[in-house]
């Protein structure tokens, strides 16, 4: 599985920074939360990941491979071998779940069988195998989270991100869904990038959490060590509350 | 706490009975004999072959022509609306330019390039030949299809950059993990606007069939053309309303279809935060020097070489001849798109609520816009030319009105997507703080889209300004309009007149375009 390093990065929106000299490195098989507020930069660090956006300055490098440096993308978004579950889902609307999960399988040249066969197994996985012919329009929200969720892992991802993922379902189908994430993930071993702003969520899935804010890391640790950070302090179910950060970062770079 | 359904009603009620009565008017007209209920008056289309085979005609040119403007206009659109090369904005321009103009200017430029005494002969003597050869088929369909593509083809384009940027850019990148930028397009995005895009076809292919300009001047036998003839040239009113039925039957029937299949028929323009744009490449950067050689091909040759086959003595002689035309083209045009905007703006108003009165308003709005003007304009003149309306017959306002039937769809099109932009929030705070309904039409939702009004105006104004099919049936007495005069001009005057006459229209046309292009330039400065 994919390594992932961010080197000094620097990233614009509308001429503001959004990201300032980030730098962060996420090994093999890790799972990895961005957390943080709206707007501190974290689905812009997934942005970059996924080669949607270059940056300005710095450089992606996944495994030994530079992505993009400088303002430049060296490898374009497909070429890079990774899967993205999005915060409403780009589920795409003319097509029907099979057909959302051979997108990805045909660009990459699978021949029919063994496409069909990763598909039902796939969907299998994610137990919608008896929708495969369902448009997303005929899905619950859970279930098109779960299409979303086999379109990224379908085609074996060596890195996926995700992109507050739970954030459109409601609380009690979003922590049956993190279960399944948690469980897929040691199951298939991929890295996971995943973002929220929820406290809750962030601890469940990660082993390592990242607390962004206003575009740079304000602190990096396990998650029993964010947990402790936060212990002393009113727990908030928005990272929106938090008090001001040290301003300190642990084992950065 | 009235106001407001009974303003939306009755501007509903007032557009409907002025729009509808001209075509209810033609349709008892043509089943009517002596007050009893009779078909005699379609007795040429049902005796004659003729009628059909000259409908088969139209069918086919119209078919080419949509079929041409949507090859080329999907892909410019894509070009224009989807990447950041350089120079896309002037030639979004140059491709647009032939929709304002009336239809019949590209063909009179043809004819100036490749016609006896075109630029062609008088550059390359020894390329008679060719030219001969060209100018042949420019006279027949081909010349025909070249013409009509080249102006509705700024349609597709135009309706598909703006359907692009109302594409989820998520759906997009989410493709975009997988599959390069031409499969996203082809699997992901144009599948997502098909409906807009089909609908958009749908328009051309009515508009292009109504047209009687192009055929008649590149002598193509059409069918709209028979019904102009029937009623100026033999003055056969009776059959002249009943070969327009044919087309009004049509006109409903694919808009029908279209609304039935969809439940929408003028898609929601809405455009996301930020949709994804194609960053420049190699790729992209060749096929804006095709785009840019298709754009010299298509719009400047034949236009430049109208505008400069006109001496300074021609120009002279187009002032002398055709000033008070001008003038009085521009005061109607002005008039015309006064009223639609004023329309349109209540006609917005109306769309954005889900009521009855809105679906209709909606599909007869888009029903008049497809309609051919010829038809619509025997359809005014049966209703309207009696001796108790002749005031209005006898004056501008039929012309005016005609205007107002035909294009409202246009302007109540535009200020509906404007007004569906802005934040609901912003008039429930008014309503909070105890503006009624008018109050916070007139001192919230009028100042904040005055942007698309003007929009709005000026898309109005072009369109009137550019009229020729319903102009020529129902302008009045002494008082035609340049398009009408330079069409009526053409068949007996020097080319040289007729290259300075459209000139002069086509320098009218583009100076409103420009003063409106630097207007958001001063705002910024500012």
């Amino acid at each position: 599985m994919i390594a992932v390093e961010f080197k000094h990065v620097w990233a614009f929106y509308q001429g503001k920074p959004a990201l300032q000299d980030f730098s962060l490195q996420i090994k093999p098989r890790e799972r990895l939360v961005l957390l943080g507020p709206s707007g501190c930069g974290k689905s812009t660090v997934l942005r970059i990941a996924a080669g949607f956006l270059a940056p300005a300055q710095g450089a992606v490098i996944l495994d030994d491979t530079i992505a993009a440096k400088d303002g430049r993308l060296a490898l374009e978004p497909e070429q890079r071998g990774l899967g993205m579950v999005f915060q409403d889902f780009a589920l795409w609307p003319h097509l029907s779940v099979g057909e959302h999960l051979a997108f990805g399988l045909k660009a990459q040249g699978v021949a029919k069988a063994e496409r069909e066969r990763r598909i039902m197994e796939t969907l299998r996985l994610v137990r919608l195998d008896s929708r495969v012919d369902a448009r997303p329009g005929e899905l619950s929200g859970g279930q098109q989270q779960r299409v979303a969720l086999a379109r990224a892992l379908v085609t074996q991802p060596r890195l996926l991100l995700m992109d507050e993922p739970l954030s459109s379902l409601d609380f009690e189908l979003g922590i049956v869904l993190r279960r399944e994430i948690l469980a897929l993930q040691e199951r298939l071993g991929f890295t996971l990038i995943y973002v929220t702003h929820n406290l809750d969520e962030a601890f469940a899935i990660a082993q390592r959490i990242v607390v962004m804010r206003e575009g740079v890391i304000v602190r990096m640790g396990s998650t029993e060590e964010i947990k402790a950070y936060f212990a002393g302090r009113a727990r908030a179910a928005d990272t929106a509350a938090f008090p001001d950060a040290p301003g300190q970062t642990e084992s950065q770079g | 706490m009235f106001a407001k359904p009974a303003t939306l009603t009755l501007t509903a009620l007032l557009f409907l009975s002025v729009s509808l009565a001209p075509l209810i008017a033609l349709l008892v007209s043509s089943l009517s004999v002596d007050g009893a209920f009779g078909l005699d008056r379609y007795q040429y289309l049902l005796s004659s072959s003729q009628p059909r085979q000259l409908f088969g005609h139209s069918l086919l040119l119209a078919g080419l022509s949509t079929l041409a403007a949507t090859v080329l206009g999907v892909p410019l659109g894509i070009l224009f609306g989807k990447t950041d090369l350089p120079w896309r904005y002037p030639l979004l321009v140059l491709f647009t330019l032939p929709l304002l103009l009336p239809p019949y200017f590209l063909s009179v430029g043809w004819f100036s390039l490749l016609g006896q005494e075109g630029w062609l002969v008088r550059l390359f003597p020894e390329a008679e030949t060719v030219a001969r050869i060209l100018a042949d088929m420019l006279f027949g369909l081909p010349g025909c299809v070249l013409t009509l593509s080249t102006v509705f083809l700024p349609l597709i384009m135009l309706i598909t950059a703006t359907f692009l940027q109302t594409v989820n850019p998520q759906m997009e990148e989410a493709a975009r993990l997988y599959a390069s930028w031409p499969r996203v397009l082809s699997r992901i995005t144009l599948p997502g606007i098909l409906p807009g895009i089909l609908f958009v076809m749908l328009l051309v292919f009515m508009l292009t069939l109504g047209e009687v300009t192009v055929p008649m001047y590149l002598r193509y036998e059409a069918y709209p053309t028979e019904t102009l003839t029937q009623f100026a040239a033999f003055y056969d009113f009776d059959t002249a309303t009943a070969t327009s039925a044919p087309l009004a039957l049509l006109a409903f029937l694919l808009l029908m279809a279209e609304w039935r299949a969809r439940r929408w028929a003028v898609p929601d323009l809405r455009p996301v935060e930020t949709s994804l744009i194609i960053q420049s490449g190699l790729a992209g950067k060749l096929s804006m020097v095709v785009a840019a050689g298709l754009a010299v091909v298509i719009v400047v040759l034949p236009l430049g070489a109208l505008g400069l086959y006109a001496s300074f003595d021609d120009f002279g002689e187009a002032w002398t001849r055709g000033y008070d035309a001008l003038s009085r083209s521009l005061l109607y045009a002005a008039s015309g798109a006064s009223v639609l905007t004023a329309l349109g703006f209540f006609l917005g108003l109306l769309w954005r609520e889900r009521t009855y009165f809105s679906g209709i308003t909606k599909f007869t709005a888009l029903l008049l816009l497809i309609l051919p003007g010829t038809v619509l304009g025997i359809g005014l003149i049966g209703l309207w030319n009696r001796p108790a309306t002749a005031w209005l017959y006898a004056s501008p306002g039929i012309l005016i009105m005609g205007y107002v039937i035909q294009y409202a769809a246009l302007p109540a099109g535009i200020i509906h997507a404007v007004l569906a932009r802005l934040p609901s929030s912003l008039e429930h705070a008014a309503a909070l703080s105890g503006a009624g309904w008018w109050r916070r039409v007139l001192l919230i939702v009028l100042p904040l889209s005055r942007r698309g009004l003007l929009a709005a105006w000026l898309v109005s104004y072009l369109f009137c300004l550019r009229d020729t099919s319903l102009a020529m049936l129902v302008y009045p007495p002494g008082g035609d309009t340049l398009p009408v005069r330079i069409y009526t001009l053409m068949a007996n005057s020097p080319f040289g007149l007729v290259a300075a006459l459209c000139t002069l229209l086509i320098i009218t046309a583009l100076l409103p375009l420009a003063l409106f292009g630097l207007f958001p330039k001063r705002k910024e400065s500012s």
